[in-house]
């Protein structure tokens, strides 16, 4: 590497640490020192780090993905995918308890969008960023081997029983929705629901509400029978790498040769990434049945993206009562029609009475949050038509597949696949030379 | 086909396991359930007793009661969460058992891949993909349904249109107190009841005599650098320490410290207060009155209303306060309005507002966010462009409230560095100061960003840091740090002289019957000719060291030194001196 190119290297990496300088933990109100020995507990799970532990976790994250990279293409090694799954969830999971982690992460870059106050963390940017840099060119290595909540479900799954197509096809929008609601709540500047609804967080954390332990569990005993449904059926940041992956320059491949078409792979992949090759001949009678579905399904989306937004606007009201000063405006006001009795002291009791002592604050910071959820939700809205509409549309283009393939947007790079295959057994010295050869 | 040992050994392991985490998962159940409304915050017992104690309050017997009762709950809730903690382990441990018994048996069955023949693979595609259209609308119903319930189950009370919600406000809000009436605008004019006078200027109304020396001096017993402010007879200032906040009452003739009282027990006020830089201390806001009471505000965060003959009206808690070099913004007032600038946060904003109290019940009438860091200069009330307008500074912002209801009216991107002078209101212009860099003409209307439209002139000479300007309309005089006075003309911000006091400067000047008083650090109090030529009138020592700034009533200036409070007027001779 040339002298100028390492110093422009430098230059950047100096740049993205700079402002992380300047946001260096500052305590907003101290806290009061208890003279009773009492320690304080922290206010935050995990408790905040130094930063130096901040670049050291970036660092270890940016290794671990490194290493899955070279472990799917290079060495096409479940083996080493596994353990460096389980160094993962020791580390990203129980260590770290799931804080920080790329999931979450789009909701610190859309918070700090909308909310110019707010100082992006470089390490939330490169958790953000950094497995999606790289599912553009080489799939969902974040999946594969680095994120702790798919190592969790990894290790649960005992007997994988096949997803039937349609069902799977259908709960695949799940996690764009979801994702749509995260951002939109971020946005707003109500919260991170995405992480506060993740659940299996709290298994890392040994500790949370019965509603998510319970969900968490769920997940976890189907995980026995499906493979990572969290992963397929909700994770909001595995539609991004979904759809990153789809325009990934390399993907993984069963077959280190030439597709022999034996079928072998066909059941190998849990997680029914698997995809047949698209048959050679078309029935002429079809392809104009096809092509006026296409030509409708693409008319009907600019329909479904503003009958979205519409229906969207329309949940304003209610959405904005996820965010705690909109709950306590809306309690004040119904208070007043409807008085209700809360319990001496109470939490509900307490806020209605400060709520009471200045009306006026309450109701503007209220009425300011609304605002933001009447774009927040118009947006969402929208962005659920679009979903539906490019999955429909998805769904009525034949596909080009010419070998038995894993799925780009669907694939785990898990690997699983790779020793089903007779050309990769052959190679790995599995199986004797001229079993994995084409028929003839 | 007989099934090998292996695997039986291994299905029973994963089955015994299976029933162990079901068993573990029960009794934690159970516990949950069973715990129901036996916690020390949802028990309806204890809540009832709790109530009952807050109407009688010294019920002995009752104060027992509730503490045995919550030490019971607490100590079950304790219990509880070893329960659970333990539980979790086990069935973790159960858990991992259970998978990798069930996982080792599932491989041993694994059956082999068996690919069946291929037939008619095209129409169970085409037939798939239908399906899963089908499947797929069905999803996005099910979705727009469960939005639909989700809607339809919180329905919202307040109006569809957020901006109606401040009428809800005046509905909802606590009684309010009856509106007192405020003492006549010339009442105000006449006294000097906050930092810098009635409307914050610095000018005070003409008087009779002249100001020749000290009247008086009078000890103060804690330090602050708030400047005096008086009404009436009376002279207010205050005092703190980490230990103790007080307000102190003197008489305006004699000096006698008419009364002394400490602001404590202030619900919600932590006893340990945070710690303040030295050089501002607890004590450097300005108090403020409204001719009923008077107001007081510490680094701390506390707040208080003292009536005039020194009971405390009211308390409250507005901290703990972010800001790095302490809370130094004074308190203003405009009528039956307590105006509060809380900007705080380092070089970001940290929860910065504006607040409007009623000055007789502390009930707060508005209170608005401000996108600015920690700010400390005082904000000035004006009647421009046919409102009363509130004018605020901090970096970089100058922005304009309504006093009605505080909502925005304008704002200029125009303030750089720590801004600690004051505006002030002379000629029609609004005159600023952004320290070290420019003084500053806006012309105080529009609406929005007015930072493009509204600056009407700008001078980068002369440009004080801490002393605010002062205007008589006609001109302008601003003093820096080192004592250099300078005078521009309102109208154009022309330069029209400049001459070097030998004294350093921190207390901002103030005009009295066409005279510029300009009080240095270590004294003296220098008198110019508030004119268009540099005169000097006079200078009369004062032994002390000061930062406050000079008050102006009935005739006399009052100085608020590190250790004395002082009244200057026209007779010089026998001073006073009160213990």
């Amino acid at each position: 590497m040339s002298m100028i190119r390492r110093l422009k290297w430098i230059g950047a990496l100096g740049a993205m640490l700079l402002p992380a300088l300047m946001v260096c933990a500052e305590q907003r109100f101290p806290p009061p020192d208890f003279e009773s020995g009492y320690t304080l507990p922290s206010p935050s799970t995990p408790p905040a780090r130094a930063l130096w532990l901040q670049y050291a976790d970036t660092g270890v994250f940016l290794a671990a993905l490194a290493v899955a990279l070279w472990l799917i293409y290079k060495k096409r090694s479940r083996r080493g995918l596994f353990w460096l799954s389980l160094f993962s969830l020791a580390y990203f999971g129980f260590y770290r308890k799931g804080c920080i982690c790329p999931i979450g992460s789009p909701q610190n870059v859309v918070y700090a969008l909308f909310h110019p106050e707010y100082a992006l963390p470089v390490t939330a940017l490169i958790f953000c960023f950094a497995p999606i840099g790289a599912a553009l060119f080489a799939g969902r290595a974040f999946c594969a081997g680095v994120c702790p909540q798919g190592a969790l479900q990894d290790l649960m799954l005992v007997k994988p029983v096949a997803v039937p197509p349609w069902l799977e096809e259908a709960l695949g929008v799940v996690p764009f929705l979801f994702l749509g609601a995260g951002l939109a709540c971020a946005g707003a500047g109500t919260g991170f629901v995405i992480c506060r609804y993740d659940p299996l967080v709290p298994f890392f954390r040994l500790s949370g509400g019965t509603f998510i332990l319970t969900a968490g569990a769920a997940f976890l005993l189907a995980g026995m029978f499906v493979g990572r449904p969290y992963c397929r059926f909700l994770c909001p940041y595995g539609g991004l790498l979904r759809l990153a992956s789809l325009a990934s320059k390399w993907r993984v491949r069963v077959t280190p040769d030439i597709c022999t078409r034996c079928r072998l792979c066909e059941q190998s992949c849990p997680f029914g990434a698997m995809r047949e090759p698209a048959p050679a001949e078309i029935h002429p009678t079809w392809l104009g049945a096809e092509r006026r579905r296409l030509g409708w399904l693409l008319a009907l989306l600019p329909a479904l993206v503003i009958a979205g937004a519409w229906a969207g606007s329309k949940l304003s009201p209610a959405a904005a009562q996820l965010d705690p000063g909109v709950a306590l405006a809306e309690r004040h006001a119904r208070q007043q029609s409807h008085p209700a009795r809360y319990g001496f002291m109470t939490p509900e009791a307490l806020s209605l009475q400060r709520a009471a002592e200045n009306p006026g604050a309450i109701l503007a910071a209220a009425a300011d949050m609304r605002r933001r959820y009447d774009l927040a939700c118009w947006l969402f809205g929208g962005w659920m038509g679009l979903v539906i509409g490019v999955k429909l549309l998805a769904l009525s283009v034949r596909p080009g597949r010419t070998d038995y393939e894993p799925d780009r947007g669907a694939c785990m790079a898990c690997a699983r696949c790779f020793t089903a295959c007779p050309n990769e057994r052959v190679r790995l010295g599995l199986a004797p030379a001229g079993e994995g050869s084409a028929p003839s | 086909m007989n099934t090998p040992p292996v695997h039986r050994a291994l299905a029973l392991t994963a089955w015994i396991a299976g029933v162990f985490c079901l068993l573990v998962c029960g009794v934690m159940m159970e516990e949950h359930f069973a715990a129901g409304t036996n916690e020390p915050w949802t028990s309806p017992q204890l809540l009832a007793l709790r109530e009952k104690l807050a109407a009688e309050p010294k019920n002995a017997a009752l104060q027992k009661e509730i503490r045995q009762l919550d030490l019971k709950f607490r100590r079950k809730f304790r219990r509880r969460l070893a329960l659970d903690k333990t539980g979790g382990w086990l069935l973790a441990g159960g858990g991992l058992m259970l998978v990798l018994a069930a996982a080792r048996a599932a491989a041993l069955k694994k059956p082999l891949p068996q690919p069946q023949p291929e037939d008619g693979a095209r129409e169970q595609a085409v037939k798939q993909a239908a399906r899963a259209r089908w499947s797929l609308a069905g999803a996005g119903l099910a979705a727009a349904g469960s939005l639909l319930i989700i809607r339809l189950g919180h329905t919202s009370v307040l109006p569809a249109n957020p901006d109606a919600w401040q009428k809800l406000a005046v509905k909802t809000g606590a009684p309010e107190t009856p509106m007192e009436n405020a003492p006549a605008l010339s009442e105000f004019q006449a006294n000097w009841p906050r930092f810098r006078g009635w409307d914050g200027g610095g000018v005070s109304v003409p008087a009779s005599n002249a100001v020749a020396g000290i009247l008086w001096r009078s000890a103060i017993p804690l330090p602050g650098n708030n400047s005096p402010i008086a009404w009436g007879e009376r002279v207010f200032i205050s005092g703190g320490t980490a230990a103790r906040r007080e307000v102190y009452c003197y008489n305006a003739s004699s000096g006698a410290l008419l009364w002394q009282r400490a602001i404590e027990n202030v619900p919600g006020s932590p006893p340990k207060v945070p710690a303040v830089p030295e050089d501002t201390g607890y004590a450097a806001p300005t108090m403020a009155t409204d001719g009923r009471r008077v107001y007081a505000i510490f680094a701390n965060g506390d707040l208080a209303a003292l009536e005039f003959d020194g009971s405390v009206a009211w308390t409250k808690y507005l901290g703990p306060l972010n800001n790095p070099y302490g809370c130094a913004t004074s308190l203003a007032t405009w009528g039956n309005n307590l105006l509060i600038q809380l900007d705080q946060g380092g070089s970001r904003p940290a929860g910065s507002k504006l607040i409007s109290l009623q000055g007789a019940s502390g009930r707060v009438l508005w209170e608005r966010p401000r996108p600015v860091p920690a700010s400390w200069a005082t904000p000035i009330v004006i009647e421009a462009a046919g409102k009363t307008q509130i004018i605020t500074l901090a970096d970089p912002w100058v922005i304009s409230y309504a006093l009605a209801g505080g909502n925005e009216l304008w704002r200029a991107r125009l303030l750089e560095n720590e801004i600690v002078p004051s505006p002030v209101f002379g000629g029609g212009l609004l005159l600023l100061i952004s320290p070290g860099a420019r003084l500053l003409a806006l012309r105080p209307d529009g609406a929005g960003d007015v930072t493009k439209t509204h600056l009407a002139w700008a001078s980068e000479e002369n440009v004080p840091d801490i002393a605010s300007p002062v205007s008589n309309g006609e001109l302008v005089f601003t003093v820096t740090s080192s004592g250099m006075a300078a005078c521009f003309e309102t109208r154009d911000g022309k330069k029209l002289w400049e001459k070097e006091l030998g004294t350093d400067v921190q207390a901002s000047p103030g005009i009295m019957d066409g005279r510029l008083f300009i009080l240095g650090e270590h004294g003296p109090l220098v008198m110019l000719q508030a004119g268009r030529e540099f005169h000097e009138m006079g200078r009369i020592p004062v032994p002390d060291k000061f930062v406050a700034s000079p008050a102006f009533a009935g005739g006399h200036v009052f100085l608020r030194g590190v250790t004395n409070l002082y009244s200057l007027g026209p007779a010089a001779s026998g001073l006073a001196r009160q213990p």
